[in-house]
This record gives C-alpha cells, sequence and structure tokens, in this order.
C-alpha cells in the first residue's frame, strides 16, 4: 500500500515538472503585458485577457502558416508512410543479393546531420527548379532511413508464414502489403506518420531558406517572427507559443488510441 | 548492386563537377559571370522588417514602381533576421543567383565582396543622371557615408546608407531619483558613481546589460579609442582595456548584471523599475516609449557618458544595403530604389514611422521632422550624435571578431577572466582571424 | 494551382476516400492489383521487384542525406574563400585548432550527460507507471506531452522560465532562500559552481550546458518513456513471478529478469539517442542563441563555420570527421554492447 502511494507520489511530481512549462505558458499568455513579465509566483492572471489571443493571430499571417503547413506535413506524411511502407517491405521480406548492402547504407545516412546536407540540397533546390515551391519543403523529406528501419523491423517479427500463406492464396505484393501487412503493423505506421508531422511541422531552417515568398511561411517561421519583434510583449509571445503548439498536442491526441504501448515494440527485436 | 554502384559514383560525380568550389568564390584573378537574378521581371530586394514597418516600407515601393513604370519593379522579400539574410544570401552566391540588392552590416557585405559579389556603387553615385549631386553627397552625415567604403577594396562604396541609428543610453529616472540622483550621467567616472549610489541607496543593480559587439564597441569610442587600426585590432589599447575594467568593476560590485543575449529582458527590468540604465540603439525608442507609455516622465534617452565631454563619440547601428552583380536593368532599379529610398522626404517619412534616423543633415529643418522633434526632443538628441559616431570596422573577417568580442564580454562579466586577460586573449584570437582572412 | 499542392491535396483526399468509401477502396484494390500482375512478371527475380519498391525511397535517401556527404567530402579539400585545392589542409587545421576542440569536449559532456540520464530517468518512469493501473494513460500522455511540441516554442517558454533576473525558477529559488543562478547564460562549470570555487571554472560542463541538457531530458524522454512500456508490455508476467516466488527482491527482478530482458530496447535507445545526441542543434540554437563558446557543440561549430564565418570547406571538414566518428562510435557500441544484449 505504502509502495503504491509512494509509486503515484513520484509519477505526480514528475507529471508536474513536465507541464509545468505549458501551464506557466497558457497562464502567461492570458495575463497583461505587465503582469506577465513581473517577477511573481502566481499563476492565476489578474483578469483574463482572452483577447490576447486574438491579438496575437492578427499580429501575423498565421492563418497562411498553417495553410502551408498543414500542406507540406500533411503530404509529408503520407509520402513516409507509402515510401516506408514499401522499402520496409522490400528490405525484410524480399530475398535478393546486395539486402544488406542496401539496409546498411541506409542506416548510414542516419550519421549525416541535417546542417551540413543544407547547401548542397540548397543546390540542387535550385537547379531543379524549385525554389520557392512546395516541392522544395516537401520532397527532401519524403523518406527517411529511420522509418524505414522501423516498419522493417516491424515485419520481421510477423511470422513468416503469413507472408508464405497470401501469397500461395495469389495475393501479389502490393495487395498483400496494403490490406494485410500495413494494417498489422498499425501502431508502427502511426508511429511513423506522426514522427513524420512533427518533423515537418517543426522544421525551421530549411523552409526559410528555400522559399522568399510570405504566401510560403511555415509556421515556426511565425513564432521566430514573435521573437524579434514582440519581444516586449511576452503574454502575446506565450500566446503565439501555444498557437503553435496546440495542432500538434490535438494530433497526438487524435492519435494516442493507435498509439498504444505495443506501438514501438515492433521496432527493436529482431 | 554492381549497377546501383555505378548508378551513384556516376550520379556522385556530376553533383562534384555541379557544386565546384572553385568557382564560387574567386576574388583572385579574372572577374568571373554575372550573377543570375533571382527574378528577371522584378528587382528583387532583401529585407528583414516585419509587420507595419514591412507594409510601410512595400507601400514606399510601391509608390516608387508607379513613378518608375520604364524601370523593373522593386519587389520587397522578407527573410527573417540579419543573420537569415547573409546566410541566404551566401548560400544564393553558391547557387549564383542573387536577388538585385540586400540589407546587411558591413561585415556581411565584405563576405559579399570577397565573393565578387557586390557591386561597387561608384559608377552609379557619381553618375550625371543616376547618381547623386555634390549637394546630395554633402547632406550625407560623412562617417554614415563612410562606413560603405571599404578600405581593403580599393576603398569602392559596396554599399549604401539604409537604416541608422546610434547607441544611447536609456535612463530611468524614477530609479535615479529614488537614490537622489537629480541627472543623468554625462562622464564614465559619474556613471559608475552613479551606480555605486543607486545601489547604496535603493539595493538596485543600476545597470541591465544586454552583451553586444556593437556596444562594446561604442563604449570603447566614447572613451576615446578605435577598435581597429588598419587590419590589427586595437584591444590592447587603453581605452578597449578601459572598458573592460569599467565591466569588471560594475560587476564586481554587484552594479551591473547580464541579461540572456537575443532577448529584451533589459527594456522590461527597466520597465519595472528594476534597472536604471541599458544601452541600446536609438530605434528602441518606440518600444521604451511603449513600455513606459503610462508614465512617460519616468524615463529618458539621452547620449552615452564619454571620457571627455568635449569630444563625444558613439557607435552607429542600422543596416546598409548592397547591390549585387547581376544584370544592368536589375542593378540600375536597385539604385534608383535606394535613391529614392534615402531621398530627404522618405527619409524622413521613415524615420517618423520606425524611430530610426533620417541620415541627412537637411531634415534638421524639416517641418514635419521639426514637429516630431518637439514632442520627442530625445529623438533631436540622437540624432544630434550622427555627427561624431563612428561605424564598426568593415573589414573582412569582423563578422567572426564580433563574436570573440561577445565571448570575452561575458567572460568578463562572469567572473570567468580578469579584464586585461580578456583583453589580451581578445587582441589574440581577434587578429588571428583578421590575418587569416588576408586575401 | 501549384503541381505539388494538387498533388499534396490528392493524396489527402484520396486518403480521406480510402477511410470512408467502399468503392474507392475497390478502385484502389484494383490498381494494386494491375501493379501486382506487373510485378508478378518478375517473380523469379526478385531483385527487380526489389528495386521497383525500393527506388523512390532510395533515390531520396540518395539525393538528399547521401550525396550532400559526397560533397562536404569533396569540398573539405578546398579553402573555399581562395577557392584553391589544399588537399588534407582543412583537417590538419582542425586539428590544431582549439576551438575544435573545445566544441569536441562539449559534445562529449553533452553526450555523456543527456544520454544516460534520459534513458534511466524514462526507465525508472516507465517501470513505475508499468506497475500501477490507474490513471496510467493519463501520466503516459502528459510524459509524452513535451515530445509533441515544437523545440522552438518549448525552448521559448523555457528561456523565460529561466531568466537570471524575473525568471520563474529564480524568484521561487530566492523565496525558499537560495541563491538565484544566470542559467542559460552561466559559462562556469557547474562543479566549480557546486564546490564553491574548489573546482576551476573551466572544467566540466558549464550550467548553461546543463541546462540545455535538461531541457532534451524534459523534451525527449517521453518518447523513451513509450519505448520502454512497450518493451515491458512484452515480458511474459511469469517470469517475473516465478522470480519473485524464489525469493528474489524487487530491486532483484529488476536487476536478473527486467533488465536483461529489456536489453534490446535498452540497446536500440542507447544507439538511437547517441547518433541524436551527437546531432543536437534545435536546443543549443534555441535555447542559447549558440553564442558562448561552453555551449558551442560540433555541430554548432561546423554551422558557425558554414553560415556565420563562411569558411564552408573548413566547416565541412569537421562535419566529415564528425561523421566518421559517429560511424565508428556506433560500430563500437554494437560490438561491445551487441554480445551483452539478450534475444529471446
Amino acid at each position: 500500500m505504502m509502495l503504491r502511494a509512494l509509486t503515484y507520489a513520484i509519477l505526480s511530481f514528475g507529471s508536474i515538472i513536465t507541464i509545468f512549462p505549458f501551464v506557466w505558458m497558457l497562464s502567461t499568455s492570458l495575463k497583461s503585458a505587465r503582469e506577465a513579465t513581473a517577477p511573481a509566483l502566481t499563476l492565476i492572471p489578474d483578469a483574463w485577457r482572452w483577447r490576447n489571443f486574438a491579438d496575437a493571430f492578427q499580429a501575423a499571417p498565421f492563418a497562411t502558416y498553417f495553410y502551408n503547413t498543414f500542406i507540406v506535413a500533411g503530404t509529408v506524411m503520407a509520402a513516409v508512410v507509402v515510401t516506408s511502407l514499401l522499402a520496409g517491405y522490400a528490405l525484410s521480406r524480399l530475398q535478393f543479393r546486395g539486402r544488406g548492402v542496401v539496409f546498411a547504407f541506409l542506416l548510414a545516412t542516419m550519421m549525416v546531420p541535417f546542417e551540413v546536407t543544407l547547401i548542397p540540397n540548397f543546390l540542387l533546390i535550385r537547379d531543379l527548379g524549385w525554389y520557392n515551391t512546395y516541392a522544395a519543403l516537401i520532397v527532401p523529406w519524403c523518406a527517411n532511413a529511420f522509418s524505414i528501419f522501423l516498419v522493417r523491423q516491424a515485419f520481421l517479427t510477423l511470422p513468416m508464414d503469413f507472408f508464405e500463406a497470401a501469397r500461395v492464396d495469389g495475393c501479389g505484393h502490393l495487395r498483400f502489403l496494403t490490406w494485410i501487412a500495413a494494417p498489422l503493423i498499425r501502431p508502427t505506421m502511426v508511429t511513423i506518420a506522426l514522427f513524420a508531422f512533427l518533423g515537418s511541422y517543426n522544421s525551421l531552417l530549411w523552409p526559410i531558406i528555400v522559399t522568399n515568398d510570405e504566401n510560403m511561411r511555415l509556421i515556426q517561421y511565425g513564432l521566430t517572427v514573435f521573437w524579434s519583434e514582440a519581444g516586449v510583449q511576452l503574454n502575446l509571445l506565450m500566446c503565439a507559443s501555444t498557437i503553435v503548439i496546440v495542432p500538434t498536442v490535438a494530433l497526438y491526441f487524435a492519435a494516442q488510441r493507435n498509439f498504444l504501448e505495443s506501438s514501438l515494440n515492433a521496432g527493436i527485436k529482431g | 548492386m554492381p549497377r546501383i554502384r555505378a548508378c551513384g559514383v556516376f550520379l556522385a560525380a556530376i553533383m562534384a563537377l555541379r557544386c565546384s568550389p572553385v568557382d564560387a568564390p574567386a576574388a583572385n584573378g579574372a572577374q568571373p559571370a554575372q550573377f543570375r537574378p533571382i527574378d528577371s521581371t522584378a528587382a528583387v530586394c532583401w529585407d528583414r522588417n516585419t509587420l507595419e514597418t514591412a507594409k510601410l516600407l512595400d507601400a514606399i515601393a510601391g509608390e516608387y514602381n508607379e513613378t518608375k513604370p520604364e524601370e523593373l519593379p522593386i519587389k520587397l522579400e522578407y527573410l527573417g533576421n540579419y543573420g537569415d539574410i547573409f546566410r541566404k544570401v551566401s548560400l544564393s552566391i553558391q547557387a549564383r543567383e542573387l536577388p538585385a540588392t540586400a540589407v546587411g552590416y558591413e561585415p556581411m557585405t565584405s563576405e559579399y565582396v570577397v565573393a565578387n559579389a557586390a557591386l561597387s556603387l561608384d559608377d552609379y553615385i557619381d553618375d550625371p543622371t543616376l547618381g547623386l549631386t555634390p549637394e546630395d553627397k554633402q547632406d550625407f552625415y560623412p562617417s554614415v557615408l563612410e562606413t560603405n567604403r571599404f578600405p581593403q577594396f580599393g576603398g569602392k562604396m559596396y554599399s549604401f546608407p539604409f537604416c541608422k541609428s546610434v547607441l544611447m543610453m536609456y535612463v530611468n529616472k524614477k530609479v535615479l531619483s529614488e537614490a537622489g540622483i537629480a541627472n543623468p550621467p554625462t562622464t564614465w567616472n559619474e556613471f559608475l558613481e552613479q551606480c555605486r549610489t543607486i545601489k547604496a541607496k535603493s539595493g538596485k543593480t543600476a545597470y541591465a546589460v544586454s552583451v553586444d559587439c556593437s556596444t562594446v564597441e561604442g563604449f570603447i569610442y566614447s572613451m576615446g579609442g578605435n577598435v581597429a587600426e588598419g587590419a590589427v585590432t586595437a584591444f590592447d589599447q587603453p581605452a578597449a582595456l578601459g572598458v573592460f575594467k569599467l565591466y569588471e568593476t560594475l560587476v564586481k560590485e554587484g552594479l551591473a548584471y547580464q541579461v540572456q543575449p537575443g532577448t529584451y529582458d533589459d527594456r522590461e527590468d527597466f520597465a519595472h523599475d528594476r534597472a536604471a540604465f541599458f544601452f541600446r540603439p536609438s530605434s528602441h525608442r518606440p518600444d521604451a516609449a511603449q513600455l513606459m507609455a503610462a508614465r512617460p516622465g519616468d524615463w529618458m534617452m539621452t547620449r552615452i557618458p564619454q571620457s571627455d565631454v568635449s569630444k563625444p563619440s558613439t557607435v552607429l547601428y542600422g543596416p546598409n544595403i548592397c547591390i549585387f552583380r547581376t544584370t544592368d536593368a536589375h542593378q540600375r532599379a536597385a539604385w534608383g530604389f535606394i535613391k529614392h529610398f534615402t531621398s530627404p522626404k522618405v527619409s524622413v517619412r521613415w524615420a517618423l514611422a520606425t524611430g530610426y534616423l533620417p541620415i541627412r543633415k537637411s531634415a534638421a529643418s524639416d517641418p514635419d521632422m521639426l514637429a516630431f522633434w518637439e514632442k520627442w526632443p530625445q529623438d533631436r538628441e540622437a540624432f544630434d550624435c550622427l555627427a561624431f559616431a563612428k561605424s564598426q570596422p568593415n573589414l573582412v573577417g569582423w563578422q567572426e571578431v564580433r563574436t570573440l568580442v561577445e565571448r570575452a564580454l561575458s567572460a568578463v562579466l562572469s567572473g570567468l577572466k580578469t579584464a586585461e586577460q580578456a583583453t589580451a586573449d581578445l587582441k589574440r584570437d581577434a587578429d588571428k582571424v583578421l590575418a587569416a582572412q588576408q586575401i | 494551382m501549384h503541381p505539388a499542392l494538387t498533388l499534396g491535396i490528392a493524396i489527402v483526399a484520396v486518403a480521406l476516400l480510402l477511410a470512408t468509401r467502399a468503392s474507392a477502396r475497390r478502385a484502389l484494390d484494383a490498381t494494386l492489383e494491375w501493379c501486382d500482375v506487373q510485378l508478378a512478371r518478375f517473380e523469379r527475380r526478385p531483385i527487380i521487384i526489389a528495386g521497383m519498391l525500393l527506388a523512390v525511397p532510395v533515390t531520396l535517401v540518395t539525393v538528399f542525406s547521401f550525396f550532400p556527404l559526397l560533397y562536404a567530402v569533396y569540398i573539405s579539400l578546398f579553402d573555399t574563400r581562395r577557392g584553391t585545392y589544399i588537399a588534407l589542409g582543412n583537417y590538419h587545421r582542425a586539428l590544431a585548432d582549439p576551438e575544435f576542440w573545445r566544441s569536441v569536449k562539449v559534445t562529449l559532456y553533452y553526450a555523456i550527460g543527456a544520454v544516460p540520464l534520459t534513458i534511466v530517468l524514462s526507465f525508472v518512469v516507465a517501470w513505475l507507471l508499468f506497475r500501477i493501473t490507474r490513471f496510467r494513460s493519463l501520466f503516459r500522455t502528459v510524459y509524452f506531452l513535451p515530445y509533441v511540441t515544437s523545440a522552438v516554442a518549448a525552448a521559448t517558454v523555457w528561456r523565460v522560465l529561466l531568466r537570471p533576473q524575473s525568471g520563474f525558477v529564480n524568484v521561487m529559488l530566492v523565496s525558499v532562500g537560495l541563491e538565484p543562478q544566470k542559467w542559460l547564460i552561466e559559462p562556469r562549470s557547474v562543479f566549480h559552481l557546486i564546490t564553491g570555487g574548489a573546482i576551476p571554472a573551466d572544467v566540466g560542463p558549464s550550467l548553461a550546458l546543463c541546462c540545455i541538457i535538461a531541457f532534451d531530458i524534459w523534451h525527449s524522454s517521453g518518447f523513451m518513456i513509450v519505448v520502454f512500456l512497450a518493451g515491458l508490455s512484452a515480458i511474459p508476467r511469469q517470469l517475473e513471478e516465478t522470480a519473485r516466488l524464489d525469493g528474489a527482491s524487487t530491486f532483484g527482478v529488476v536487476r536478473y529478469v527486467t533488465i536483461p530482458l529489456l536489453s534490446p530496447t535498452i540497446f536500440f535507445l542507447v544507439i538511437v539517442s547517441a547518433i541524436k545526441s551527437f546531432q543536437a542543434f534545435n536546443s543549443f540554437y534555441a535555447l542559447v542563441n549558440a553564442r558562448g563558446e561552453d555551449t558551442q557543440n560540433l555541430i554548432v561549430y561546423i554551422y558557425a563555420q558554414f553560415y556565420e564565418n563562411q569558411h564552408i570547406g573548413y566547416g565541412a571538414s569537421i562535419a566529415v570527421i564528425m561523421c566518421v566518428a559517429i560511424v565508428l562510435l556506433t560500430i563500437a557500441q554494437w560490438r561491445i554492447a551487441g554480445r551483452q544484449v539478450y534475444y529471446e
């Protein structure tokens, strides 16, 4: 009994620390500018200024940023799911010469830090004529080694009989992959979809480099506008942070049902 | 598998040829080919303004475009802060495709010159029809204009003043009066004494320090020194040492504290009467006024303290603008816009709306400007500083030196190094950086 | 409308249709079947089928991740400012550059601090979570929350919380009678601060670096907790119960049953997070603007050489050194730790 109470106490303490920055962010976003910068420990605003959110939303074209971000992140998410599924399947269930080499090659690209790829990728985007287009924001991120790795490992945990049985029934590779194999590793698929979306949603450097147009900007840029311009208005800065954070949290809640404990289990074994 | 490998090698070879590093930065030898314009139908200008000021700039450009239908139109593109613009120009130089013009600080321009991307503006400035009249040239404050002349590149003009402000001291009069002080300090000795008095009387830490290289440069200038002579830094000279010693004393006695870089915490602390002084360019005046809107009588902006009040100095802030070597049409359009933007009327209009300083002497007799100064006499004081303000050195590699200066100051502020150690290390490292840049 | 935009909308629309419409399902099924028939012609030569499935992903990864590495290797042989070939000059320069070695030190401090701490903390939380029944999903959601928030937005909040003068953390410290700290702008080592100056200020990670480590633990432990929960739920219950019946203490069960059975999970996390820790950039950039030397890791240094100081060739040589180091380290981990891993 004591032990159970202690467990709950530790977990509660940890979660309070974890969630505190968010609580504080929300509380500050509802305070007046003066109250927000006062060195006080209060979390309840004197007056709840919901207007702050309207002000913040108007200060920068957030609607445009969100529109672009959802198109880019949504497409990247869909593409990563498809490419990872195809590659993961080929690397786990097809027997061919050089499979190990291809897999090792893919894993090796994980070692290349993103910042190093900036210059050559920028030059390539220029040469392809994709500068200032959605293609520049989307295509480079449509496949990644980590997602392929997770899908491959997930497939490896499924018993081989499945595959054999389906093939004997005359089910082709793609139909088998789409209707039978993918649903079986649904948690893994949800996980890589979520990661792909988050990665795209949170990118900052690359979008600034490959776009010019105000109409092509993504959401993280909107936050940096606030950083430099609204430094005086801490409450509005916190509003902007909240606005940026809410969609991914909502997405997480939506995906959570599938993002169950078994989700990454598959990825590790084998 | 061998097939894949062959393809890989082939593609890699193409890639390597395409990105040959030899063709991009070739400062020595023949003039490489010019750069493709990023937009063949418009003269693109990369700028950092956002929100309201961006709207005004768009309006000014729009009006200008209407007056010059025969030229390429100016198209403004906003790209984050100066660092973002610099990175993006650098990458675009690699891709050999550039906007017509972009804003930036002197050290950035010198990098563009090294890469052979910046256009020397002397031909335009001296052009009988397109250029500036002798009266026009006289109308600019010399220091504002001269900072765009690069001694390492034949003393040519590679950029033009765009937005200017000067380092000023912001004073919280309420905190001063709490300590029984009537007037803000005019000399550094007074400054130090007032900080001590404030500490003794009210227990407050007087000076909120935002670590910034230009501020250090301004302090050194105001102590009668210089930061570089030729291509050698002067951080070992008495003025620089004096500045670092001042900071050392301030921190040791608990009279100053550092705020987080990249934030405006100094302004906030100031507005909450937690600090008496902060040093920022005059362009921060509108923000400070907004913070202190409820009690405008409690603060002021004034010239930074000096060692010798009869020979004052401070540092210039604000970006210049440079033109890239694209096509004649783009270059001409860009120059036309720059000339228009810096013309007396527009320069005053920009100043009234943004808090930047008008960069021409004639602004002093402009009726709108005079009416504005009636309301904000402190801005008049900042404008008067233009007569003696000095810019940062426009040497290749100074961008890197700036980081070193800020690190040196942080080290002193946190007690990691003494002023002597910090300046000695700074001198050694900064000279090494500058020497390595000699091309 | 832009083609990519159209494509994006089309993909999303197709996905939506798939989820709802049986007819769309049938249409897709027919398309897939047609593709399968085409593929079936190569049934005896699986390498061709694999090639078709792998073509797009492998091309993308090659073009956008692997070529840049080749480019870095190539350009690292040049003095890019002067446009001259200098062979290994940049590498010699790096090895003699004190700032390079300081960045190596910062990178190692960060890795040594962040990787084990995150793993241990996540394991403890996951293990505790696994013992309880009520509120488990609530706790899990809370712990995972930081992971789905943008690092830039979260770092903005942290920066304000950690402000030296009026930040919440310092105000709280002062209110309970403790000394306020300079947190993100403190370049002195934590050992120096803890020992009251007995250890020199430049030995050990700076307090600012420790704040970054704390931020990353906060930001990424949610991911690891979920992974650990996955691993824990896969352990057969009876194994632990048998151990308990044999008289093992709770700690003993963890030590001799749970951890060995989780070793593949731990191994996976160590490898992935070690690579990630070498490549950490966003938190450094968003929290401290990547300014001080005490918070300059290798990536930040490469970034500064590339984009601030315009020494592209030099930056590339450091990047290559780093990539080689990561590969060697990963292989070493695989060799050494891989043997300890217990597979069922």
